[in-house]
């Protein structure tokens, strides 16, 4: 696992900042393609592709609204977004949207295939919509610090300090929630479990001494919350909920751990 | 006591690579010389370092080695450190791989698990460090081509509402059947290293055994920390962790109910240590390495990292009994380095 240095301007927003951060994460669900480290001059053909994607699958709707399930073909949903390289772009940019996309994607093939009333597979479809304008923002944000030559200066190195950890465990657990988005809850789990023994475990000692109880909550969302919430076929919300009020509490440990840094006594 | 004088036999005789057995807290002759401790130096002693120097850095303990790096670069102007960071293991092997590509990088290679260390000193790429600097370590800590920096003791926490420390055995292969209520945390790193010991010293077939046996009642954790809280919240009467967990639970809840209690002369209390070893030439590296046996690092991480200092004169965290009272088993420590007869170990037993 990475993490990802960055020297950016106080100017960049939040949002571009995360997305940079997610670019570490390179482990896409099939090829990722060299087309990443050169956003800008694809940016067109993500562009296309999300416009392709979209009537693709009001194709695939109205032909539900018209002759049911039979005539729908759900399956092709996942099938056509696989097909397109804005696939690993936007895994490789901003994790979080891309998790978006495949509840997106399977909230429209489930409603079809649970023969859903049209109002309601439309409700999810807008859904995935907006997820995938939403990701093609992102990506375009992406490409403007690459153009702007913010990523040379972008480390790619382990973190150096506690502060630093806690923030590749939040982006792991972005991860989480991706992979558990695309179906892969074993994925999911293990990625859990490594999280824990190689990054939360290596601060999980200072942490306890500032503040015992935070340790306890985590290590028991860590252990049991999360892992059972993805081995027992929870929502994609519950999941995303469990990870997002761990987040929250890495937030408060982060700062801890920042504070207890500042009045440690010095070396010499 | 066979086992034990085999083993020294066969350090003695050179057999085991690069080091020789140790006895870690009693004072027995040392490892490289018998001479008595050249004493612990304060960092004003030391030469100013001038140079760069490549330091590959098992991943550890948090920020604290990071600190101490982060000051001896300040205290150094003339002084740049390029660190590469990773897990220990994949270091040790990247610079075996690199030596032997002819391309080698590091000049000092600091491991958190003194077993990878048994790795470069077999391919022999580390070189000899000088006898003053050895003699600053206590001396059954003395190794030719590896300075310790500071250990850490396996110990066992017990929930002080439950059982007092006379109800547990002073043997770790007397546990199975003693009818406690076990926490460990098999899949841990540590635990590994401690059951490798046990390979060592005991046999393949007892720790076999020993697995089987806990493994019937044990309560299984992904930690040891998660070991040593489940201890303070009574879900285990007792557990197997490094002892610097107890140390800073305590610190975080005063009023854990939670001890120590120690083995006597077994892997139960194996002293593991993280080590330093230089690998480049001149004298930087063997300079960087004299900084972080000063008396200021060296209590420096007793005191913010709960480890236990090797040099000698220095003092041990508060909390820990009298080192004296603590009885190691004797092991080369760089014989843990293999741990794959181990792994398949505890496979066989169901563990893993």
């Amino acid at each position: 696992m990475k993490c990802l240095n960055l020297k950016l301007p106080n100017s960049i927003p939040a949002l571009a900042l995360a997305a940079l951060l997610g670019a570490g994460n390179a482990a896409a669900n099939g090829p990722i393609g060299d087309h990443v480290n050169d956003l800008q001059a694809h940016l067109l053909e993500y562009g296309d592709e999300v416009v392709w994607l979209i009537e693709r699958i009001d194709g695939i709707v109205d032909a539900y609204e018209s002759g049911g399930l039979a005539a729908a073909n759900p399956e092709a949903i996942v099938e056509h977004w696989e097909e397109v390289i804005f696939h690993a772009a936007i895994e490789t940019s901003y994790i979080p949207v891309y998790a978006s996309i495949w509840q997106g994607l399977f909230g429209v093939r489930q409603a079809i295939e649970a023969e859903a009333p049209i109002g309601e597979v439309r409700v999810q479809q807008a859904m995935l919509e907006q997820s995938l304008w939403q990701g093609l923002g992102a990506v375009k944000m992406a490409a403007q610090f690459q153009q702007r030559g913010l990523s040379a200066v972008i480390e790619v190195t382990e973190a150096a300090t506690p502060a630093e950890t806690v923030d590749e465990i939040k982006q792991r657990l972005d991860r989480v929630v991706a992979k558990y988005a695309e179906r892969l809850p074993e994925e999911a789990v293990s990625i859990v479990f490594d999280t824990y023994l190689t990054r939360f475990e290596g601060v999980e000692g200072m942490l306890i001494e500032q503040d015992a109880e935070l340790v306890v909550d985590l290590e028991f969302d860590f252990n049991v919350t999360l892992p059972q919430a993805l081995e027992g076929g929870a929502g994609l919300d519950q999941v995303r909920g469990v990870v997002l009020s761990m987040q929250s509490k890495l937030d408060r440990a982060k700062s801890l751990l920042e504070e207890a840094g500042q009045n440690r006594t010095s070396v010499f | 006591m066979k086992r034990r004088s085999f083993l020294r036999g066969l350090a003695v005789s050179g057999a085991l690579p690069g080091t020789l057995a140790s006895l870690p807290f009693p004072a027995s002759p040392g490892l490289v010389s018998a001479a008595q401790s050249s004493g612990v130096v304060p960092v004003d002693e030391l030469p100013a370092l001038e140079g760069e120097l490549t330091l590959y850095l098992g991943r550890g303990e948090g920020g604290l080695y990071e600190n101490v790096l982060a000051a001896i670069e300040e205290r150094n102007p003339g002084f740049t450190l390029n660190i590469r960071r990773g897990p220990t293991a994949a270091l040790a092997n990247a610079i075996v791989a690199e030596a032997g590509a002819g391309v080698g990088r590091a000049d000092v290679f600091w491991a958190v698990d003194s077993g990878a260390i048994g790795l470069i000193n077999e391919a022999g790429l580390a070189r000899e460090l000088p006898d003053d600097l050895i003699r600053q370590l206590r001396p059954a800590f003395r190794y030719p081509r590896w300075a310790p920096v500071t250990g850490r003791i396996r110990a066992l926490p017990f929930n002080t509402d439950q059982l007092t420390a006379e109800r547990i055995p002073r043997d770790i292969m007397s546990l199975p059947g003693s009818g406690l209520a076990i926490g460990w945390a098999p899949a841990y790193a540590s635990f590994q290293s401690f059951v490798t010991a046990m390979r060592l010293l005991e046999g393949d077939r007892a720790t076999a055994d020993w697995l089987r046996g806990i493994n019937e009642s044990a309560i299984s954790y992904a930690g040891e920390l998660g070991v040593v809280m489940a201890v303070e919240r009574g879900e285990a009467q007792i557990g197997f962790a490094n002892h610097y967990y107890t140390l800073r639970l305590k610190s975080g809840m005063p009023e854990a109910r939670v001890a120590m209690a120690f083995t006597r002369g077994d892997a139960g209390c194996l002293v593991n240590a993280s080590g330093v070893l230089a690998l480049g030439d001149g004298e930087l590296p063997i300079n960087f390495i004299r900084y972080l046996l000063t008396r200021e690092v060296q209590t420096y991480l007793a005191n913010e990292a709960y480890e236990i200092p090797l040099v000698a004169g220095v003092a041990p965290p508060p909390g820990l009994p009298d080192l004296a009272s603590i009885s190691p088993p004797e092991i080369d420590l760089t014989r843990l380095a293999d741990l794959r007869p181990t792994l398949n170990l505890m496979r066989e037993a169901g563990v893993l």
